[in-house]
């Protein structure tokens, strides 16, 4: 929100510079995100009173003004202004001064005659030329009549060297959002008093029952007030009150409306004007189901609207959209002749719905949104019919029309310990310092005893509820920053991690250790992307029900989607190999009223350059081994995202933990991958459900071992874990250790056939071992080899 | 006999400055030493000596043999050394050629940010909470105090699964709901941590996503303080950006807690001083906390008028972003192994 500090000290006596004011506003809760002057360049811009104006004896379009700027002699001007006349007002950049934009300005000659300077335009002027009307924008800025004596310097007397304060005001202090807001604000922060409000009006003329009838008809509207006024003259407002509205953002209309901005800036209420006349009857129903389907507002844009939204009508049709945009049928005009003034309030949850279907968030519906108090609708009322009369807009018809559809709150009563408080926050007040810092906030603070107050709240600050909401008032105002920090104290905690999470870290470690990287994706993919791993997507659907998109729309039921399209991109980038990781939250459906169960899957994959299935296997099987994990089976299973060949399950006992594989040719193609890419996908709930850190140390052997080199030549299709198997199960007691170290096709061995050759150790723990004991054993394997497998021994 | 001595001694000093090589030295070693080399000789025939010359002459013969011994011994390891040395002189590397890549991967930016956060607060005593993602609406709005007409709720600004009255169901807007059921699970006294991944319904662009990610923390005992709450944050800002990093606490508002502050960090860029990091401000802020809202409390049934605590939520992308100095957000989610390596 603007705030300007001009306005902001005809409230409270500001003794800072903009930086002090700065720190001391957000460190008590109104927290300043910038302070900046209007325009900080501009020099010795004068006020110039033009005397006489002539044609230029040597060009058609150029004038030689002479022009009074205090000084004993007129100074002469040479303009192309058309807009200029004798006896105006105007801004004068004299030899030396500098303009808006850092321009200096210099004594010219044009065709002869020399000018001591030039007129000044509101843009030259360094001033908001977003919120002026486009024929003052075009011509040179006209000054009212004796706005100031002709030579004075116009950069104060502008508003020029304001400060604007932009403020981010909380959710909790609607009441802020106004001048008289900030200003008690600033005021309890400085430990000041705030300026009363004039609320004075004279007497009205005729009855406003005459005219107008309200009725109210939706809860939805707390209040409604009406007042109205015979316009004396549609015209400008003052200057003062345009450059505040100029300072706060807001674009100067006529006298009418911009005394409804004024209240509006200063206090914090909406106020909308209707001309009567325009209206079209005599009355106003504030209500919601009306039929129309749209309304064109003030901005003259036609808006779609639905039964649901809360509008002023004339009882036939809507005239505004309530709390948000007047319509254009209502609005005042140069012709208007009778004014009704609204001052209303509305439910700030309507309000903001209302706005976000229309797409039009006002400075009214933004205070709505805030919550506004409902006596604040009667206050300023009264305040904008004091200022048209200040101001000589308008005469005020006599009577004012008030309905309130709620009750107000009774005044809400606080008791505020001593000790509570300074336990809570960890401070040692006395209870006068308690009673200070909440009776600068204008709060109303009753003794009971030394150490309880009651603290009686104002109905603008609807914050404050509990004890814990006065606390930080107190804090507030005490500092934050002079709280003393403290350890805290009491019982003494552990802080580990579980074994689940230590597994986590351990896993992490690993697989950078092993050359991957971790990976970060989002939890959102689409069905599509299911159906393109070659799986259905019913089968397990997360649906988000208001998606960003189709492709953002379904809840993962597995990492591998991301992971594929984050190679593809590292691929197509010209990455030309990859080894990544990741460890996230998958989401499940459950029965319809449960939430979705929620599971971690940790994903590895790798593309590129000597990767193959048994490269990444090999890495499943460290992660398996890191986890204690020993009793696991590869079957060659899997989904339909793996190729066929080359895809495997990761089995403990009955319990699948994962699947491995290559990549499907179809998978590929579908996420644009390169040719080969591998990926296991394990549930690391499992892994830490049967992870087993238990280790058991084994004596180093003592007796000597006897190897065997045996290579088998055995069927194609027949699985090595098969034949590892037979070999195991026909050993004996005495084998140590299997190790498969080769494998081969080819040459000398049949199309249909492959030789696997294994390393037996043999050992006895308790003595030597013999020779002729590991032959037998030996001639067993063969044996059952042959028998079972139908595998021959390979002769080297 | 002793003449003998000495011309043996002689004749082998001149013939060991002839030695060239290993061979060369065994065959002189074999010459005089050997089974029957001269010195061996010599003493295989003492016994034959006068009895008054053997202890003399076996004396010297003695002595002769350890000075033989001990100069082939020496000529042995100077040969040696010569060998080792010319070969070193071959086996000379270029040092500067790249070592072998051994391939080693690393930790995404943010998870190092989450293990040095949960490193922290573990050394203070703080536990690792988790909770779900997707979430009754009661847990992410309703127990932490938001208003039921908050615009949070509202489908344009929060992702839903569920609209069923009573069985709202939401994608987590906050990492908030953890400390509820942590609360009710665990009760109390209690510390917790919880990091994790939070949604909300904005477009993604630099600096937004729909899908980002907070850490939340809870401390609930008796005689928690306003003060503990600054003293902790502060200890774990220090932790975080080093002893020099001053912190600031501004008011500030949440449903949840009350009193309820944002706090700034100097910036650990410019030190204070102002730079486009801090946006010239010289402080950064970090995060929002407060004292746990007694309505909060309640909604598990713990007395607000015995135990007190608070509460802290930061986001960690952005805290990723500024320790490493990551100007979009995207490249978080994007997983270029380029972006990924830097972090290794």
């Amino acid at each position: 929100m603007l705030t300007s500090l001009n306005w902001l000290k005809e409230y409270v006596n500001i003794d800072k510079t903009p930086e002090e004011l700065e720190d001391i506003l957000t460190n008590s809760g109104t927290k300043v995100e910038t302070i900046n002057p209007v325009n900080n360049t501009i020099k010795n811009i004068k006020a110039g009173l033009i005397r006489k104006i002539e044609k230029h004896p040597n060009a058609d379009r150029l004038f030689i003004c002479k022009v009074d700027i205090g000084e004993e002699a007129p100074i002469t001007i040479v303009t192309s202004a058309t807009n200029v006349f004798e006896g105006a007002l105007v801004p004068v950049a004299v030899d030396g001064s500098v303009i808006g934009d850092g321009t200096e300005i210099r004594k010219t000659e044009f065709r002869g005659v020399e000018s001591d300077g030039m007129f000044c335009s509101v843009e030259e002027l360094g001033m908001n030329t977003d919120l002026f009307q486009k024929e003052i924008l075009d011509g040179i800025y006209i000054l009212p009549k004796n706005f100031v004596s002709p030579g004075t310097d116009l950069k104060e007397p502008l508003w020029i060297n304001d400060q604007i304060i932009d403020i981010e005001l909380t959710a909790n202090r609607g009441d802020c959002q106004s001048i008289i807001g900030i200003a008690k604000e600033t005021a309890a922060a400085l430990n000041k008093d705030v300026k009363e409000i004039n609320f004075s009006t004279s007497k009205g003329i005729e009855n406003i029952d005459n005219y107008l009838k309200v009725t109210v008809e939706s809860e939805k509207c707390p209040r409604y007030t009406a007042r109205m006024f015979k316009v004396n003259k549609i015209e400008p407002s003052p200057l003062w009150m345009q450059l505040k509205l100029l300072n706060s953002g807001v674009r100067p209309i006529n006298n009418i409306v911009d005394v409804t901005n004024y209240v509006m800036l200063e206090m914090g209420q909406p106020l909308h004007a209707f001309d009567y006349k325009s209206i079209g009857t005599d009355e106003i129903i504030v209500k919601t189901g009306n039929k129309e389907k749209t309304v064109t507002t003030l901005d003259e844009k036609e808006r779609p609207i639905h039964e649901d939204m809360l509008m002023i009508t004339n009882g036939k049709y809507p005239i505004a959209v309530a709390g948000i945009m007047g319509g254009l049928n209502s609005e005042i005009t140069k012709e208007t002749k009778l004014v009704v003034l609204e001052s209303a309030n509305f439910d700030k949850t309507s309000i903001r719905l209302t706005s976000k279907d229309l797409g039009l968030r006002t400075e009214s519906s933004s205070r709505y949104e805030k919550g506004i108090y409902p006596e604040l609708a009667a206050e300023a009322s009264k305040r904008a019919a004091h200022l048209f009369e200040e101001i000589n807009a308008a005469t005020p018809i006599e009577g004012f029309i008030d309905i309130q559809t709620v009750k107000s709150k009774e005044p809400t009563e606080i008791i505020l310990e001593k000790d509570w408080l300074n336990k809570f926050l960890g401070v040692d007040l006395e209870l006068e310092e308690i009673i200070n810092y909440l009776e600068r906030l204008f709060l109303e603070v009753n003794k009971i005893d030394a150490n309880t107050l009651k603290v009686i709240i104002p109905n603008y600050r609807q914050d404050l509820e509990l004890r814990e909401d006065l606390a930080e008032e107190v804090a507030r105002l005490y500092g934050y920053n002079n709280i003393p920090s403290t350890l805290m104290a009491g019982e003494t905690f552990v802080g580990e991690r579980t074994p689940e999470q230590k597994l986590r870290k351990d896993l992490e470690n690993l697989l950078t250790g092993l050359g991957h990287y971790q990976t970060m994706t989002t939890s959102f993919t689409s069905p599509n992307q299911i159906k393109n791993l070659g799986l259905n997507p019913d089968d397990d659907k997360v649906l988000i029900l208001n998606p960003l998109g189709e492709e953002s729309s379904l809840m993962r039921s597995t990492l591998l989607p991301h992971q594929l399209e984050l190679i593809s991109l590292n691929n197509n980038r010209g990455n030309s190999e990859g080894q990544f990781f990741e460890i996230q939250k998958t989401y499940h459906q459950e029965p319809v009223g449960e939430l979705p169960s929620e599971q971690i899957q940790l994903v590895i994959s790798e593309y590129g350059k000597d990767k193959d299935f048994y490269d990444l296997k090999g890495k499943v099987e460290s992660v398996l081994s890191l986890c204690g994990i020993k009793n696991y089976k590869f079957l060659p299973e899997g989904s339909e995202t793996w190729h066929p060949g080359r895809k495997a399950q990761v089995v403990i006992e009955d319990d699948i933990i994962g699947e491995i594989g290559e990549i499907h040719p179809n998978v590929v193609k579908n996420y644009d991958l390169p040719k080969r890419v591998y990926v296991a996908d394990l549930s690391f709930n499992k892994l830490a459900q049967y992870a087993n850190d238990e280790i058991s140390y084994q004596d180093l052997p003592i007796y000597p071992d006897i190897t065997r080199d045996l290579a088998f030549i055995i069927d194609k299709n027949i699985l090595s874990d098969d034949l590892r198997q037979v070999i195991f199960d026909n050993a004996g007691k005495n084998l140590e250790s299997i190790e498969l170290f080769d494998v081969y096709t080819g040459n000398q061995i049949p199309e249909d056939k492959k030789s696997l050759a294994y390393k037996l150790v043999f050992r006895n723990p308790n003595r030597t071992l013999k020779d002729i004991e590991v032959n037998e054993a030996v001639d067993n394997i063969i044996k059952a080899v042959q028998e079972d497998l139908r595998g021959e021994l390979r002769a080297f | 006999m002793n003449n003998d001595l000495n011309s043996i001694k002689t004749n082998f000093v001149q013939s060991l400055e002839k030695v060239k090589s290993e061979k060369d030295l065994e065959a002189l070693r074999v010459n005089y030493l050997g089974k029957k080399g001269e010195i061996t000789q010599i003493m295989q025939n003492i016994k034959n000596l006068p009895k008054e010359e053997k202890p003399i002459v076996g004396k010297e013969a003695n002595q002769l043999r350890s000075f033989i011994d001990s100069e082939l011994k020496e000529a042995r390891n100077k040969l040696e050394q010569d060998r080792i040395n010319s070969n070193l002189e071959k086996e000379k590397i270029d040092v500067t050629l790249p070592g072998k890549d051994q391939n080693v991967g690393g930790l995404h930016p943010l998870n190092k940010v989450i293990n040095e956060l949960e490193d922290i607060f573990l050394g203070m005593g703080f536990t690792i909470e988790d909770g779900p993602e997707i979430e009754w609406t009661k847990y992410n709005f309703d127990y932490l105090n938001m208003p039921p007409e908050h615009s949070s709720r509202d489908l344009s600004e929060s992702f839903y699964y569920s609209t069923d009255e009573g069985k709202e169901i939401v994608l987590r807007t906050q990492t908030s709901p953890v400390q509820i059921r942590v609360l009710q699970k665990k009760g109390v006294p209690l510390r917790i941590v919880s990091p994790g991944r939070v949604f909300r319904a904005d477009d993604i662009d630099a600096t937004h996503s729909p899908v980002f990610h907070q850490i939340e923390g809870l401390v609930v005992d008796k005689n928690i303080t306003m003060g503990d709450l600054k003293g902790t944050l502060e200890l774990f800002a220090k932790k975080l950006f080093g002893e020099d990093i001053k912190t600031r606490f501004r008011p500030h508002q949440f449903y949840f807690t009350e009193p309820s502050a944002e706090m700034d960090v100097s910036c650990f860029n410019c030190g204070g001083k102002g730079c486009n990091v801090c946006g010239g401000t010289g402080w950064i802020e970090m995060l929002g906390c407060g004292m746990v809202h007694p309505n909060v409390l309640e909604a598990v049934g713990i007395d607000s008028s015995e135990y007190s605590g608070f509460a802290f939520g930061a986001g960690l992308d952005r805290i990723a972003m500024l320790k490493y100095g990551i100007n979009d957000l995207r490249l978080l989610f994007e997983n270029d192994i380029r972006f990924l390596k830097q972090f290794a």
